[in-house]
């Protein structure tokens, strides 16, 4: 399988080009454009049962797609976010790595996606009730709003709520208010988000929460 | 008619330079910025014709109702035009003969050679997440088209699939019908799918990378619904 990422950072898009035989995951509604001659197939996502969870109360797609090529020439095929912005492909190599509503584009077979559950403070966070863990061997492509940055965390690290797009699973994700009450509410940024433990994280520039919040404000 | 395009592909713009008593036409409310001697003309089709029949196709195809004629006065001059949404803008060179069907919302602006029509591409538009209409160019000279998000070119020689509004533009000698883009119906809906356009003949099409509807949706699921 050849990938390439490209419209990169504004307007990532991913030109994948599947082998005969070979298979990719890929969130339901990614699909730009493909060679008419490639497979497509609903799968559960993450299985029957958290699919069913995720769908009811973590606002996410029940189902995700596998696009097959059967025949016996290279086929191509285009996948997307529906956020314009930066994507980033990672190997997985018997590790895994959290992802948020939203983040997950696509994977390669060997990955394993579950889902966990995230808890009401991440939902508080608008971070979302679930959580997506994808796991095992082979290549994972996610995206955010904007671009993407990455961080190590040592020790703990506020993130506003709404930015964190992926992050290691030892990590803890707390929530507090990102200064004292007065500065907290007045000062525009309220709750954030505390990351605590070493490993690396990813965020987003930019959030669909801060858009939808400018476009009819609170007050 | 000269044509620079800057600033894309996130946020392009065309920089259109005109010589002395030349003109061209645009979409209504894409020009940013012009020389102070610049003439304008708004009718509803050709510069110095008029018609309400094909302003209201046009309007039905996701285009505004009003086109604007820009003419340069004696010394020559330029005009900036661009977009609503961030992405991309593309220029084609249209040939005599040569016929270009353009998804509505798309077209930018032309020169006067182009001949700008609405083209009626049967039932199937009406599920094909685009508008009813879709605008036929023919004639010649260059046309200007922009997109949501980055605009890729596809050679197809074989059956190919376009998700429902990612198409941006396919010569007419190329055909789409509206299909499902798994093995079943089920599988289609239930991967999120949905319908797809199908493009068959040889040729190239023009894509574009974001779909303005599943912005929306993100967007919208998060808004407050207005009180009162």
């Amino acid at each position: 399988m050849k990938t390439l990422i490209e419209g990169a950072p504004s307007f990532a898009y991913l030109n994948v080009e599947l082998e005969p035989g070979e298979s990719i995951i890929a969130e339901s509604d990614a699909m730009v454009s493909m060679d008419s001659a490639i497979t497509m197939k609903a799968e559960f996502n993450g299985g029957f049962f958290s699919g069913v969870l995720k769908s009811l109360f973590g606002g996410e797609s029940l189902f995700v797609a596998n696009y097959t090529n059967n025949t016996n020439q290279i086929k191509r095929i285009t996948l997307v976010q529906n956020t314009p912005g930066d994507m980033r492909e990672i190997e997985l190599n018997n590790s895994s790595l959290i992802l948020q509503p939203g983040a997950y584009i696509a994977s390669s077979l060997g990955v394993k996606l579950e889902v966990r559950w995230a808890g009401f403070r991440s939902w508080i966070a608008k971070e979302g009730l679930f959580k997506l863990e994808a796991s095992g061997k082979g290549c994972l492509w996610y995206g955010g709003y904007g671009g993407i940055i990455y961080r190590e965390v040592r020790g703990s690290y506020l993130v506003d709520t709404s930015h964190l797009i992926a992050y290691e699973p030892h990590l803890k994700i707390k929530l507090q208010l990102a200064g004292g009450l007065f500065s907290s509410f007045f000062g525009g940024e309220g709750i954030v988000t505390r990351i605590e433990g070493d490993g690396k994280i990813a965020l987003q520039t930019r959030s669909v929460s801060g858009l939808s919040t400018w476009i009819n404000p609170m007050f | 008619m000269e044509v620079k395009i800057q600033h894309g592909p996130a946020n392009a713009a065309a920089q259109i330079s005109l010589a002395a008593g030349q003109s061209f036409t645009a979409e209504a409310g894409a020009m940013i910025a012009m020389s102070g001697d610049m003439g304008i003309e708004t009718t509803t089709h050709k510069k110095g014709k008029g018609g309400i029949g094909r302003a209201l196709k046009r309007m039905v195809s996701g285009e505004s109702f009003f086109l604007n004629h820009f003419t340069a006065g004696n010394k020559g001059g330029e005009v900036w035009v661009s977009a609503t949404l961030p992405g991309d803008i593309m220029v084609y060179d249209l040939k005599q003969g040569e016929e270009l069907v353009i998804q509505g919302g798309s077209y930018l602006c032309s020169e006067p050679g182009i001949e700008i029509d609405l083209s009626w591409q049967g039932m199937k538009s009406l599920f094909s997440g685009e508008s009813i209409f879709w605008i036929k160019a023919t004639g010649q000279g260059k046309i200007l088209l922009n997109s949501f998000g980055a605009i890729y070119p596809v050679e197809i020689d074989e059956p190919y699939t376009v998700d429902t509004g990612h198409i941006v533009a396919y010569p007419s000698a190329l055909n789409f019908r509206i299909t499902k883009a798994g093995g079943s119906w089920i599988s289609s809906f239930l991967g999120g799918e949905g319908l797809v356009m199908e493009f068959t003949g040889v040729g190239q099409i023009w894509c574009q990378s974001h779909n303005q509807v599943s912005f929306g949706k993100s967007l919208t699921s998060t808004l407050r619904p207005r009180k009162g």
